[in-house]
C-alpha cells in the first residue's frame, strides 16, 4: 500500500518554505547553518523593523480610539460570593426620613446663622449624643504657602454588638459638596442622611463592623486630616488633634455628597490619590443595589447619558443623522465621555471626591453623588440604598480582593478588563523600545563603503561590506540625561516655591522663559569635540527612547491613564526627534520639544491645582511631570539641538 | 397506683438530696441585674460549686493512684480534669465583644478580654513538666467545652505572674508555683459552648436561674461571656464558680424609647421552679439612683439601693420586670468614663512591613496612680523596645515606666511578654508610642480560612494600690482592664487565581522581551578559521 503521501506534500511545502528560505546557502556544518540561519532570521527582521514600529504605534493607537467602545467592554459581574448585593428587606422607613428632614431644617438654620466649623462640628456631636452614639471632634490646621486652612471634623462611632470592633466601615459626609471641586456648595442633605443612620442603624443588632460616621470640614482637606489622624500617618504641613475615640481597620467607606434638593441618579465617583481605584466589586454591589433595591438608576459621574437624552451628546451637527442615531455611536460616544473624565482623573493622579482620600489607606471607598434634578427621589431612596449596600460590605469576612483593583468603567454596568485596555499602552511603548534598540546596536558599527548601490544593499548582506566598530558615548549621553534631571529638580523648586504661588502671572513666564535657555546656555558653555559628536545625539536619542518606553510600560500598570497621556504626548515626537544640518531647523525643533516639555507653565491654574495637590494630599502628578516628564522631553529636544 | 408511685419517688429523691446537702458539697446561685447608664442592662448569673475539705492534686502524686472522685454536685468532668493535671487554680473565659468600660464601668466578673482566655496555676515538680501538663489541659478543655483551645499553644502561652495572681490560695507542698496564660481573641462564644456549660450546672437549664440562660436571648446581646474559676481556699476547699456575663440592650429591642426589662423581655423565659439542690438562690436588682421607676414583684429585702429574691420562697413563675415612667433620653455626658481611669489602644500605620503601637491611658482621678502594664504579643508582631516614647499631655517624660520586665519573642515559636509599672500622674493622659515590625509568615503559616487579618490579644492593665504605710507592700485591688484586641495585616500574597494569570503573563512577556532584545542588540557572525 502506498503511504498517502499526496495531501501532506502542500503543508509541507509551506512550512519548508521559510526554512529553505533562511538557509539558502546548503552547507555541511550543521552549527554554521543553524547561525546563518539566525542570522536571516535578525536581518529579516531588522530590515523590516519600520514596518513592524509602524505596526505597532498604529495598532496602539487605535486599539486607544476604541476602547469606549460598547464592542470592546462588557457587563460587569460580581465576583465576590460574600457580597450578596440586594438580597437583603431593607428597614430604612419614613420615619428616619423625617428624622432626616428635621437635621436638615437645623443645618439649614446653622447656615443661616454663619455658624463657625466648631459651632457646626459641636452642634452635629451633640446630635449624635442624642442618639447615643459616642462621638467626638477633631481641629484641624494645613498650612500651603501663606494661607493657613483650618478646620472641624466630627464622628461618632457606633460599636457592633457581639463584635470585638476591630473592622469599620465608614459613612462620610464632606461638609462641602463636590460640585464644583468644592467651590462653596455645602452637601447640607448628605450631613443629614449620615445623622438620620446614626439614629437607624444603631436601631440593629446585625452588624459585624463599627460603623464610623465622619462628618468632615472643608472638601478633600478634613478628611485627610481625619484619616491621618486615625492612621497615625504624619505630615510636616498638618496640625491635627488626636482622635479620642479608636476604632478598628476599616475595610470600606460610602461618602454621601447630596447637594440638591431632590436627585434623578446616583452617580459613582471612584478615582483616588495617585489613580488608585476602588475594587470594582463595591462599585457593581452599589450599582445592583441602586437599581434593584432603590429603584434609582446608576451613573458613572454625574453626567446624564446621552443615549436616554439625545439633546445631550455632543456630536456635531454636520454629521449625518442616520450616523448620529446609530446605536453603537452612541454607545460609544456616551461610553467615550465616561473614559475621557475617568482619564481627566486618573491621569492627573487628583481624586474625583472625598472618597479618594480612603484609597491609599487600602481603604475602598467610592462617593455616592445625587444628581441634582427635581425628582423623584430624595431621602427615602438613599436611605435604603446606603442601609443595603452597608448590609453587603458587612457581610464581607475579608478585604475585597482578587484582581478587580484594574479597570476602566465605560458605563454604569460596562467595564474594560485590564487585558482589553492595557496593551495599547504597551505596543506604543513596545515600538518605542524597538526604535531606541535599533539605534542603539546600528551605532555600533559604521559602514567603510557607502557606495553600494540600494538594490544590493537590501538583498545582500553577505560579507562583501565591511563594517567597523565604533564607541558610543554612553558616558557623557547618561550625563546630560542625569543632567536634564537635575534640571527638572530645580524647575520643580521652582514651581514649588512660595514665591510663584503668590505671582503666578509674572512667574510662569519668567520661568517658561529661564528654563528655555538654561540648556542652550550650557551647551554653548561647554568645550566642543569634533570627534564623536554625530553619535553623541543619536546615542542619546536611542537611551531616551528606552528610557521614555520603560516609564510608560511600567507607569501603564500603576495608572493607566497617566501612562496613555505619555504615549500621546512622548510616543510620536520622541520617536521622530533628529538632528539636522542646519542650525535654523534644529533651533526650531528644539523650541517645539521646550514648548512640549514645560509649555504647561502658561497653564497657570492648573500648575498651582497640582502643586496644591501635591503638598496637602502627596499626589505625585506635580513631581512626576517635572523630574520624568520634561526631562524626557528635553532630552528629546536636546538630540535635535545637538549638531550632527 | 400511679399516686403512691410518685410519692414514693418523691421520698427517694427528697432523701437523696438531703444527703447532697448534708455531704461536703454546696451549690449557690445568684443572678445580678443592673441598669447601665446607656440603657443596656448587664447580668450576670453566678453559680458556685463547693467541693469542702478537699485540695488540689499534688503534681508529684502524678503517676501514682489517685483518690476515687464520688461527687455529686461537683461536675465530675471538670474534676477529672483538674485531677488529670494537677491544676490548683483554673481560670477559662470565652467572650463576644468589646467591654465598654467607658460606659459600663467596671464588670463582676473581671475576665473580658474579647475571646478566648485561659490561665492556670499549677504546682511545679514531679514525673510531668508544668508545659506537658498545660498542652493536656488546654486540649481537654477544648474536647469539654467545644472551642479551639488546643490553639492556645506555645506560640501564645506566656507567665505573667504579676498581673494574675492567683485568685484563691496555693497550697505549701514545698514547690513553686507556675502559671500559664493564653488568649485567642479570634476564637468566638456560642451556643455550642453554651450547651456543654449548662451540662456542668446540677440544675442544667431546667430550674432556678440556670432556666434564664436562653441563648436565643444570650447570643443576641450587646456582649456576653462565660467564665469557668476554679480556685482552692484552705479552709473551705475547692470551688468551682461558673459564670455568665451580658450586656442586653432593651432601649434597641423595644422599638421605641423604652428602656423597661423582665426576664420574659431579656431572656425570653421566667423562672418557674427552683433548683432543689441550691442552697441559696438569689437575685439581686441594683436600684436606679435617679428617675422614677416600678419593680415587680415586691422584692423580698430591699437593702442599700439593692432588691435582693429568694428564688426559693418567692410565688413563681418569677418575672422580675423594672420600669422607668417615661421615656429613655441619652444624659448628656453618658460616655464619660465612670472609671477611674481608661485606656485605647491602637496599632497605626497603613504598611504592611511596619507600624506604631499606640495606647493612651488617662487617669481621671486627682491622686497618682501605678498600674501594671502588659501586653503578651504573639511574634506575629514584633517591639522595636528603643522606640519606647511616653508623654504625659504631649510633653516627654521618663522615670514613667519602671520595674520593665520583657522576654522577647522567638520568630515562629514564642510570644513576647512585655510588662511594667506605669505611674499616671493625676488628672492627665499618658501616651505611650512604640515602633513595631510586623513579621513575614511562611507561605504554610497563613491560614487556609479568609484572610481577614490577625488577632492580636489585648493589653492588661492592673491597677495597684499604693499601700498607705509602705510604698513598697503592693497588691492589686482592682480588677483587671482588658483592652480592645487589635486586627493587624500583614503581607499576604493574593491567592486568587487572577493574580497566577498576570505573573505568568507577565513571565511571558518578559521571555520574549530577552528573546527580541537579544535579536536587536547582537550580532550572529560566521567566522571562518583558516
Amino acid at each position: 500500500m502506498d503511504p498517502p503521501t499526496a495531501p501532506t506534500n502542500f503543508w509541507t511545502q509551506l512550512l519548508l518554505r521559510p526554512i529553505q528560505r533562511f538557509s539558502r546557502n546548503g552547507s555541511t556544518n550543521a552549527s554554521e547553518s543553524r547561525i546563518r540561519r539566525r542570522r536571516a532570521v535578525v536581518s529579516f527582521i531588522t530590515r523590516r523593523l519600520w514596518l513592524l514600529q509602524l505596526t505597532l504605534f498604529c495598532t496602539g493607537y487605535l486599539w486607544l480610539l476604541i476602547i469606549p467602545s460598547p464592542r470592546l467592554g462588557r457587563r460587569t459581574y460580581i465576583d465576590e460570593n460574600a457580597l450578596q448585593p440586594g438580597q437583603v428587606n431593607t428597614y430604612w422607613n419614613w420615619g428616619d426620613v423625617h428624622a432626616a428632614d428635621k437635621n436638615l431644617a437645623q443645618l439649614e438654620a446653622l447656615r443661616d446663622s454663619n455658624a463657625t466649623s466648631k459651632q457646626r462640628a459641636e452642634f452635629i456631636r451633640d446630635q449624635f449624643h442624642k442618639l447615643g452614639v459616642s462621638a467626638s471632634t477633631q481641629n484641624y490646621a494645613f498650612s500651603t504657602g501663606n494661607t493657613i486652612t483650618n478646620g472641624t471634623n466630627v464622628y461618632g462611632i457606633i460599636a457592633s454588638p457581639r463584635a470585638p470592633g476591630t473592622e469599620a466601615m465608614v459613612i462620610s459626609a464632606s461638609w462641602l459638596s463636590r460640585t464644583g471641586d468644592g467651590d462653596g456648595t455645602l452637601n447640607l442633605r448628605g450631613v443629614s442622611t449620615v445623622l438620620a443612620l446614626a439614629g437607624f442603624l444603631k436601631g440593629y443588632s446585625l452588624w459585624a463592623k463599627d460603623i464610623v460616621l465622619v462628618v468632615s470640614d472643608g472638601h478633600l482637606d478634613g478628611m485627610h486630616a481625619w484619616l491621618a489622624a486615625y492612621h497615625g500617618s504624619t505630615q510636616s504641613n498638618l496640625q491635627a488633634d488626636h482622635l479620642d475615640l479608636p476604632s478598628g481597620v476599616i475595610w470600606t467607606a460610602l461618602n454621601i455628597d447630596y447637594p440638591g434638593h431632590s436627585f434623578s441618579h446616583l452617580g459613582i465617583f471612584f478615582e483616588g490619590n495617585n489613580g488608585r481605584l476602588p475594587n470594582q466589586d463595591l462599585l457593581n454591589s452599589f450599582q445592583r443595589i441602586s437599581l434593584y433595591t432603590g429603584g434609582v438608576p446608576v451613573l458613572v459621574y454625574d453626567h446624564l447619558d446621552s443615549r436616554e437624552h439625545p439633546d445631550l451628546s455632543g456630536l456635531p451637527p454636520w454629521i449625518p443623522t442616520a450616523v448620529r442615531k446609530h446605536p453603537e455611536v452612541q454607545s460609544y460616544v456616551y461610553q467615550a465621555k465616561n473614559v475621557v473624565r475617568h482619564f481627566s482623573y486618573q491621569a492627573r493622579g487628583r481624586p474625583s471626591g472625598v472618597h479618594g482620600l480612603f484609597h491609599q489607606f487600602r481603604i475602598d471607598a467610592i462617593t455616592l453623588f445625587a444628581v441634582p434634578a427635581t425628582g423623584p427621589h430624595g431621602f427615602h431612596a438613599i436611605g435604603r440604598v446606603i442601609e443595603s449596600t452597608l448590609r453587603t460590605t458587612n457581610n464581607l469576612l475579608e478585604r475585597l480582593h482578587a484582581s478587580f483593583f484594574f479597570y476602566i468603567l465605560t458605563g454604569a454596568d460596562r467595564f474594560l478588563k485590564i487585558g482589553s485596555y492595557l496593551p495599547s499602552a504597551i505596543l506604543i511603548s513596545i515600538a518605542m523600545m524597538f526604535n531606541g534598540l535599533r539605534i542603539w546596536s546600528d551605532l555600533a558599527w559604521s559602514e567603510d563603503q557607502p557606495e553600494i548601490p540600494e538594490k544590493q544593499k537590501q538583498t545582500q548582506f553577505t560579507n562583501k561590506k565591511t563594517w567597523t566598530r565604533r564607541t558610543r558615548p554612553v558616558i557623557k549621553v547618561l550625563a546630560i540625561m542625569i543632567a536634564t534631571h537635575v534640571y527638572g529638580a530645580f524647575l520643580f523648586a521652582a514651581v514649588t516655591s512660595l514665591w510663584f504661588s503668590d505671582n503666578p502671572k509674572v512667574a510662569s513666564p519668567l520661568v517658561f522663559t529661564i528654563f528655555a535657555f538654561i540648556p542652550l546656555i550650557i551647551l554653548c558653555a561647554l568645550p566642543s569635540e569634533k570627534t564623536s559628536r554625530g553619535s553623541l545625539s543619536a546615542t542619546l536619542k536611542a537611551l531616551n527612547l528606552c528610557l521614555a518606553s520603560t516609564v510608560i510600560s511600567i507607569t501603564a500598570l500603576l495608572n493607566f491613564s497617566l501612562a496613555t497621556l505619555l504615549t500621546i504626548l512622548m510616543g510620536v515626537p520622541l520617536s521622530i526627534s533628529a538632528t539636522s544640518k542646519k542650525f535654523a531647523v534644529r533651533f526650531c525643533m528644539y523650541n517645539v520639544y521646550i514648548v512640549l516639555g514645560i509649555g504647561w507653565l502658561f497653564l497657570q491654574d492648573e500648575t498651582l491645582k497640582a502643586v496644591w495637590h501635591w503638598e496637602i494630599l502627596s499626589i505625585w502628578f506635580a513631581p512626576f511631570v517635572c523630574l520624568v516628564y520634561t526631562p524626557l522631553v528635553l532630552q528629546a529636544g536636546l538630540v535635535c539641538l545637538l549638531p550632527q | 397506683m400511679l399516686a403512691s408511685w410518685k410519692a414514693r419517688l418523691f421520698v427517694g429523691l427528697s432523701l437523696s438530696l438531703s444527703v447532697v446537702k448534708a455531704s461536703g458539697e454546696q451549690f449557690d446561685e445568684q443572678l445580678t441585674i443592673q441598669s447601665l447608664r446607656d440603657g443596656k442592662v448587664a447580668s450576670t448569673f453566678s453559680f458556685k460549686t463547693l467541693l469542702k475539705g478537699v485540695s488540689p492534686r499534688d503534681p508529684r502524686t502524678l503517676g501514682a493512684e489517685d483518690a476515687s472522685q464520688h461527687y455529686n454536685v461537683f461536675p465530675l468532668a471538670l474534676g477529672q480534669i483538674l485531677r488529670e493535671y494537677a491544676v490548683t487554680e483554673l481560670h477559662l473565659s470565652l467572650n463576644a465583644g468589646r467591654w465598654n468600660y467607658d460606659r459600663w464601668g467596671y464588670p463582676k466578673e473581671p475576665a473580658v478580654g474579647t475571646g478566648a482566655e485561659l490561665w492556670a496555676w499549677m504546682g511545679d515538680g514531679g514525673q510531668v513538666s508544668v508545659d506537658h501538663r498545660w498542652m493536656g489541659l488546654r486540649n481537654a478543655l477544648a474536647g469539654l467545652f467545644c472551642a479551639s483551645l488546643g490553639s492556645l499553644d506555645e506560640q501564645r502561652t506566656t507567665s505573667p505572674d504579676r498581673s494574675f495572681e492567683p485568685e484563691g490560695m496555693l497550697p505549701d507542698w514545698g514547690v513553686p508555683h507556675r502559671i500559664r496564660h493564653a488568649t485567642l481573641p479570634s476564637e468566638n462564644v456560642c451556643t455550642e459552648n453554651l450547651t456543654p456549660f449548662l451540662k456542668l450546672l446540677p440544675c442544667k437549664s431546667l430550674s432556678g436561674i440556670a432556666s434564664l440562660l436562653n441563648p436565643h436571648r444570650l447570643f443576641d446581646a450587646d456582649w456576653h461571656g462565660m467564665g469557668i474559676h476554679v480556685l482552692w481556699r484552705e479552709d473551705e476547699g475547692v470551688e468551682v464558680r461558673l459564670t455568665f456575663q451580658s450586656v442586653s440592650d432593651p432601649v434597641r429591642s423595644s422599638l421605641g424609647r423604652k428602656r423597661d426589662w423582665s426576664f420574659r423581655s431579656l431572656f425570653d423565659r421566667t423562672i418557674d421552679r427552683q433548683c432543689p439542690i441550691a442552697k441559696t438562690s438569689e437575685i439581686t436588682v441594683a436600684l436606679p439612683s435617679e428617675g422614677s421607676y416600678s419593680i415587680n414583684p415586691e422584692p423580698s429585702v430591699v437593702n442599700a439601693g439593692k432588691a435582693s429574691f429568694d428564688v426559693a420562697t418567692i410565688d413563681k413563675p418569677l418575672d422580675v420586670a423594672l420600669q422607668w415612667s417615661g421615656d429613655f433620653q441619652y444624659v448628656s455626658g453618658f460616655d464619660k468614663p465612670i472609671t477611674p481611669f481608661s485606656v485605647q489602644r491602637t496599632l497605626r500605620g497603613s504598611s504592611q512591613a511596619h507600624g506604631q503601637l499606640s495606647v493612651i491611658v488617662k487617669n481621671h482621678q486627682n491622686s497618682t496612680q501605678q498600674v501594671v502594664y502588659l501586653e503578651t504579643m504573639p511574634w506575629l508582631v514584633q517591639f522595636y523596645l528603643h522606640t519606647l516614647e511616653i508623654r504625659v499631655d504631649g510633653v516627654r517624660r521618663d522615670g514613667i515606666f519602671s520595674d520593665i520586665a520583657y522576654i522577647p519573642a522567638v520568630p515562629h515559636s514564642r510570644p513576647a511578654t512585655f510588662q511594667g509599672i506605669l505611674t499616671l500622674p493625676p488628672s492627665s493622659a499618658l501616651h505611650l508610642t512604640m515602633d513595631v515590625t510586623k513579621s513575614f509568615l511562611r507561605y504554610t503559616e497563613h491560614r487556609p480560612d479568609a484572610q481577614r487579618g490577625w488577632d492580636l490579644p489585648p493589653a492588661v492593665l492592673t491597677v495597684l494600690e499604693l499601700d498607705s504605710n509602705t510604698s513598697t507592700a503592693r497588691h492589686p485591688v482592682n480588677p483587671r482592664i482588658y483592652t480592645s484586641t487589635l486586627l493587624v495585616d500583614m503581607a499576604t500574597p493574593d491567592f486568587s487565581m487572577p493574580y497566577n494569570v498576570i505573573i505568568f503573563t507577565c513571565s511571558l512577556i518578559a521571555f520574549i522581551f530577552g528573546s527580541v532584545f537579544n535579536l536587536l542588540t547582537r550580532k550572529f557572525v560566521v567566522v571562518r578559521i583558516d
